[in-house]
């Protein structure tokens, strides 16, 4: 009963790139409709390309009941979004009092942008139900995942954590990753085997340690820089940042980790995750840099393309044609930068990450029976709705 | 031919070696193993589907055909692995409805009624239930709050306008400033105001006027270029009090916070397509109602008229417009958010006939002074 099995990622970066492109331009020339189904197709093959044990997972929604329940999300968030952020407003105004220096005519402009902030709990609720969309569509041999209702407990505490986390300046960040974590884990399932989130939270101040190295060379670096009047320590400055944004992909990267290593699924099924930093960075930087590159090619062939048809036109003011040409490559451009960033970003983490889990004690797994359906009603509509969720 | 495959039940997490047979005269696909009910299933070529988009080629996974369903976690099937060429090559050619999809009976119908209803509410906010509540909240601010709101709009409009140049675009030539007062004193002497006017005139190109809330009415430079008359400055002054005192510039911002976001929900943001739904914001908010509009222009008018001042004025403005929207693609801002200017300069000419004798509002000397306020 110590059988130990690994996770295996096979997606490859030509046959993902034109998928997602032939499925973009369809959801541009059908202004946007298509893209539920750009996004099940999208999942579908990364579902397929991951496996463990040599069988694949699979992703069972479909781009349909994504536009039905888009469709039902749009009639309630239509009528709660426009009345509750234009009351937002109107209390806003009526905080206004005449702007004596330009900061407090700042203050009151962000105070009316704070209307915006009437979509957060909705934007973490969306989030849990999005999760739950994905988990109960789908498939590892056979048998569906799934996970509890509880979508408005998680819009509360993600409200109360995060605003723990934004008081407290980050100090409590690991509270609010561990808690919402396991909110999430401890509802999860795999057929009728229930998931369990195990650990402290206090564990992941371990994998904070960059990000207080990062804030100790900027503050230090910054007061020195002050005292000295120097230019020099400024660079510290610099440098403390880069070392934070390193230091925050180093705390997600251990958090996960973490995270996954002390889940058991049915009491005895457990985990190993050696995701690594460097590599997602390496990721990052490298994809990053060569989408830039291959971005300013394209926009220079563009922009090229187009002064030397403007030159050629000049005489006739500026033809429609040409703004319709402008207007394709641009779109074509944002396409390929899209593309790009999936297949040279996304997905090479993704790879990464399956490709460093191992199921222990997996001679259990077939044990594990199948669970009811979880029919749910809006599919992850508010999700696409409020734009959650990324790429993926 | 025979090979082995990996059979999932769909009920238990068991993984059976299944030994797959194809049986081309029956035209079924047979799986044996002793742990199957009766040691043996039956799966027609006809109902076998593939699953799309796999990512794997080395390997081929099959369903049966169930009966759709608009809600995919309804559907449930037994799975099962090929990875033998042999055998993925035979069942692709084989299997006649291998990529076929199930559409389920009554899709059509539900997705145009969801679609009716989505269309239908997002329309209801933003053409009346919104416009309502923001005439109603509308009154109840109070003046002072307005004024201070409306002052941070103008500024932010102006810091908006000066780009990278951080200077004030507030034009302060002393005689301009006094002519452009006695303009505005002439102008509203005969009504009655709710508003303490402030007016400005914005060093700027474009050929433009607008309205904030709280009595803020910013001129631009390239307005006053383009007029060959003080009449013609006075005419768009009065169209845009008009809007001051309706509180229209209010009732606007609180329907714009409130339409916000709503055209994004919609469209989603695909390829750029957040360009698209800044511009389809704007145009939804800039406008004004129609309604809103002629009730502006009948207030200048009767400014106009009582001041003494040809009304015909706004009918010669309106006409330059439209010159300048044919000679220019790019639209004036100040079109594009009022409609219909043939037909209100035709009111504000049917509206000259019925004045008296007339008089310009500014001397020439008044004028000048104006002309040159930003220098």
């Amino acid at each position: 009963m110590t059988r130990a099995i690994h996770a295996r990622y096979f997606g490859e970066a030509g046959k993902l790139f034109s998928l997602y492109i032939k499925t973009a331009l369809l959801t541009l020339l059908t202004l946007g409709i298509y893209r539920f189904w750009a996004r099940t197709r999208i999942r579908k093959y990364i579902w397929s390309a991951t496996s463990a044990d040599d069988d694949s997972f699979e992703y069972t929604g479909t781009g349909l009941e994504k536009l039905l329940g888009f469709l039902v999300a749009i009639v309630i968030l239509a009528i709660y979004l426009g009345v509750v952020q234009m009351l937002l407003f109107y209390f806003g105004l009526n905080l206004f009092t005449e702007p004596t220096n330009q900061v407090q005519a700042l203050a009151q402009i962000g105070a009316i942008y704070i209307t915006l902030f009437a979509v957060m709990p909705l934007v973490f609720f969306a989030q849990y139900r999005a999760r739950r969309y994905k988990l109960a569509r789908t498939r590892w041999r056979g048998i569906r995942f799934a996970m509890e209702t509880g979508a408005w407990g998680y819009a509360f505490r993600a409200i109360g954590y995060y605003l723990v986390t934004i008081l407290t300046l980050g100090l409590l960040w690991p509270l609010a990753t561990f808690r919402l974590e396991k909110y999430m884990a401890d509802r999860s399932w795999y057929g009728d085997g229930q998931f369990v989130q195990n650990g402290r939270w206090q564990s992941l101040y371990k994998g904070m340690k960059h990000v207080f190295i990062g804030l100790a060379i900027m503050i230090g670096g910054g007061v020195l820089a002050a005292m000295m009047q120097s230019d020099f320590f400024a660079v510290a400055i610099a440098v403390g940042y880069i070392w934070i944004a390193v230091g925050v992909v180093s705390y997600r990267v251990y958090a996960f980790n973490y995270l996954t290593n002390n889940k058991v699924l049915d009491g005895q099924v457990t985990f190993d995750a050696t995701v690594k930093t460097g590599e997602v960075v390496k990721n990052v930087i490298i994809g990053g840099l060569a989408i830039t590159v291959i971005m300013a090619v394209i926009f220079g062939i563009v922009s090229a393309v187009v002064t030397g048809i403007a030159q050629s036109l000049m005489t006739g003011g500026v033809p429609a044609t040409l703004i319709v040409v402008i207007a394709l490559l641009y779109g074509a451009a944002m396409l390929t930068a899209g593309g790009l960033g999936l297949v040279m970003i996304t997905q090479p983490i993704i790879a990464h990450a399956v490709n460093s889990i191992e199921f222990q004690n997996a001679d259990h797994l077939t044990t594990i029976r199948q669970r009811a359906a979880d029919a749910g009603a809006d599919a992850e509509g508010f999700a696409d709705a409020l734009d959650v969720g990324g790429a993926i | 031919m025979e090979t082995l495959a990996r059979y999932f039940d769909g009920e238990t997490g068991q993984r059976l070696t299944v030994a797959l047979r194809l049986d081309k005269v029956t035209k079924t696909l047979c799986l044996d193993h002793d742990a199957l009910p009766h040691g043996t299933q039956y799966w027609p070529l006809d109902a076998i589907r593939a699953l799309s988009e796999q990512a794997r080629k080395d390997q081929l996974v099959l369903s049966l055909r169930a009966d759709a369903s608009l809600d995919s976690a309804l559907i449930t099937t037994a799975r099962l692995t090929v990875d033998d060429p042999q055998m993925i090559a035979t069942l692709k050619r084989t299997c006649p409805d291998l990529d076929r999809r199930e559409v389920p009976a009554g899709t059509v119908r539900k997705i145009v009624s969801r679609f009716g209803m989505a269309a239908a509410a997002v329309v209801l906010m933003i053409f009346v239930i919104l416009p309502a509540l923001a005439n109603t909240l509308a009154n109840y601010i109070s003046i002072e709050r307005e004024v201070a709101y409306g002052k941070s709009v103008v500024s932010q409009i102006e810091r908006l306008l000066s780009g990278s140049r951080a200077e004030k675009l507030t034009c302060s030539n002393q005689d301009g400033v006094a002519a452009l007062n006695a303009l505005t004193e002439r102008l509203t002497a005969g009504s009655e105001l709710n508003y303490a006017l402030n007016i400005a005139v914005f060093n700027h190109a474009m050929v433009n006027a607008f309205a904030a809330p709280g009595g803020q009415v910013i001129i631009m430079r390239g307005l006053i270029d383009r007029a060959d008359s003080p009449d013609e400055v006075a005419a768009v002054l009065g169209h845009e009090i008009g809007h001051v005192e309706a509180r229209d510039t209010t009732r606007n911002a609180l329907r714009a916070a409130g339409s916000a976001g709503l055209l994004s929900l919609v469209l989603g943001d695909f390829a750029g397509g957040s360009a698209v739904i800044v511009a389809a914001e704007y145009t939804l908010n800039a406008a004004y109602t129609r309604e809103a509009e002629a009730q502006a222009d009948l207030f200048g008018l009767n400014a106009l008229k009582a001041s003494g001042t040809d009304a015909a004025a706004l009918a010669d403005f309106f006409n330059k417009l439209e010159g300048l929207e044919r000679m220019m693609p790019e639209l004036p801002a100040y079109l594009s958010s009022h409609p219909d200017t043939k037909a209100r300069a035709d009111a504000a000419r049917a509206f000259a006939a019925t004045q008296g004798r007339t008089k310009p509002i500014l001397d020439d000397a008044e004028w000048a002074a104006l002309k040159a306020i930003c220098s």
